[in-house]
């Protein structure tokens, strides 16, 4: 159930970002959306007993296939989805906690920290290049059956 | 003027306009390298980084032309991306006539400033949004929807007056004497859940993401600037929270 409200938590700040960063309005939902599943396999994953290193890099693998995905349905540019729905995964609270172990006295706890925020940086990085690797013509692809498929059911309704 | 300058000029305005929004070095590039193709032009070069562009067209022919911009790193405006990629796509694909292209690109490379009182509102809800997301209590996010609120009034205030790394500090000194202040008041609060949603808005997010894309294009310089953008904006983020936390339990203030 914590789920749930955790993941309508993170479409209502994916949503707030995306008008930070001044996107078309028409993206808003989408960005929220793709920002709520990246969390959601995030939580999937450390349910599964992974750390949070791991459960970011497959998160990040997700949103970066799902931006893209919706960046040839849309027909606009990645950057849009993939820039807002990231901020669920960026370790701010490894770069508070850092700082804050660090004023604390407490330098073996900063390290550890500080150590974890760049792995969750580096597994950041990891999955967006995964996610680049995809050829551009799977999605091309995709989109073009999903579209069909679509279109296929519309028919069938009328 | 000169139909190659006219042709560098118009490609020039589409590679500006998205650079300073904050497109990727690859998308910049491809756009003004389509540009300049649609008008049967193959003799050129565009060379484009984080903060500059460089092209020259026809560098053989009697008509040759080039320039150097400087563009200096803006706010990010996914909308303008968005629309100059419509449009590009648009003049490529129906080979838009010079003058026309030029006028409606014109028209829409205008930059708004944007609306403080949604950025202050998303802001907020952002803050709010992922203190809840990150373990908080209704109530901790409460806190850092207005603490949210306030910083970007603050970032607001300050945008373009002073050095964006040290708005950052203050920012985040702001925010965390804030929560202090609301904790040392009721015990029902939970300072670091607070002080972590308040400070996501001021998270290099965007610069980490394009830096990791322009590195995967190949375009180490601008990677590297993003990069260090990055971790710049990290640090001072952790600078501001330290020097916050530092007075805060010098004056005596219980953090929890």
């Amino acid at each position: 159930m914590s789920m749930i409200f955790q993941v309508i938590a993170a479409i209502i700040g994916v949503m707030a970002f995306a008008a930070l960063f001044r996107a078309p309005r028409r993206y808003y939902l989408d960005c929220g959306i793709t920002g709520g599943i990246g969390w959601l396999i995030y939580l999937l994953v450390m349910q599964q007993g992974f750390s949070t290193v791991i459960a970011s890099l497959v998160a990040t693998l997700a949103l970066t296939i799902l931006s893209r995905m919706l960046s040839v349905w849309r027909q606009a540019p990645v950057t849009i989805f993939l820039v807002t729905s990231i901020f669920t995964l960026v370790p701010g609270a490894g770069i508070y906690y850092t700082a804050y172990y660090l004023i604390m006295d407490q330098i073996g706890s900063a390290a550890a920290k500080g150590l974890e925020t760049f792995k969750i940086a580096g597994a950041i990085t990891l999955g967006i290049l995964l996610g680049m690797g995809v050829p551009q013509k799977v999605f091309i692809v995709t989109c073009r059956w999903g579209k069909g498929l679509i279109q296929h059911f519309k028919r069938d309704s009328v | 003027m000169e139909k190659s300058q006219k042709i560098l000029n118009l490609a020039l305005l589409a590679g500006v306009t998205l650079l300073k929004s904050g497109a990727e070095i690859f998308r910049v590039q491809e756009t003004m390298e389509r540009i300049i193709e649609t008008y049967e032009i193959y003799d050129y070069h565009v060379y484009v980084i984080s903060n500059g562009i460089f092209a020259t067209i026809n560098e053989k022919q009697p008509d040759h032309y080039s320039v150097v911009r400087h563009v200096p790193l803006g706010s990010v405006n996914l909308q303008k991306i968005d629309e100059i990629n419509q449009l590009s796509r648009q003049i490529c694909q129906e080979k838009m006539p010079l003058e026309e292209a030029y006028s409606k690109l014109s028209q829409s490379a205008v930059i708004e400033p944007p609306n403080p009182h949604s950025m202050v509102l998303a802001s907020g809800l952002g803050a709010a949004g992922f203190c809840f997301l990150f373990g908080g209590s209704l109530l901790d996010s409460l806190i850092a929807l207005l603490l949210g609120l306030i910083l970007q009034i603050y970032l607001n205030h300050t945008s373009g007056r002073r050095s964006k790394f040290l708005s950052y500090i203050i920012g985040s000194i702001l925010v965390t004497a804030g929560a202090g202040l609301v904790v040392s008041f009721s015990s029902a609060f939970d300072f670091n859940h607070i002080v972590i949603g308040s400070i996501i808005p001021l998270v290099p997010g965007v610069s980490l993401t394009t830096s990791v894309r322009e590195f995967f294009n190949g375009d180490y310089v601008s990677g590297t600037i993003h990069l260090v953008d990055a971790l710049l904006t990290a640090i001072c983020i952790a600078l501001g929270v330290g020097v916050a936390i530092f007075l805060f339990t010098s004056l005596g203030g219980q953090l929890s």
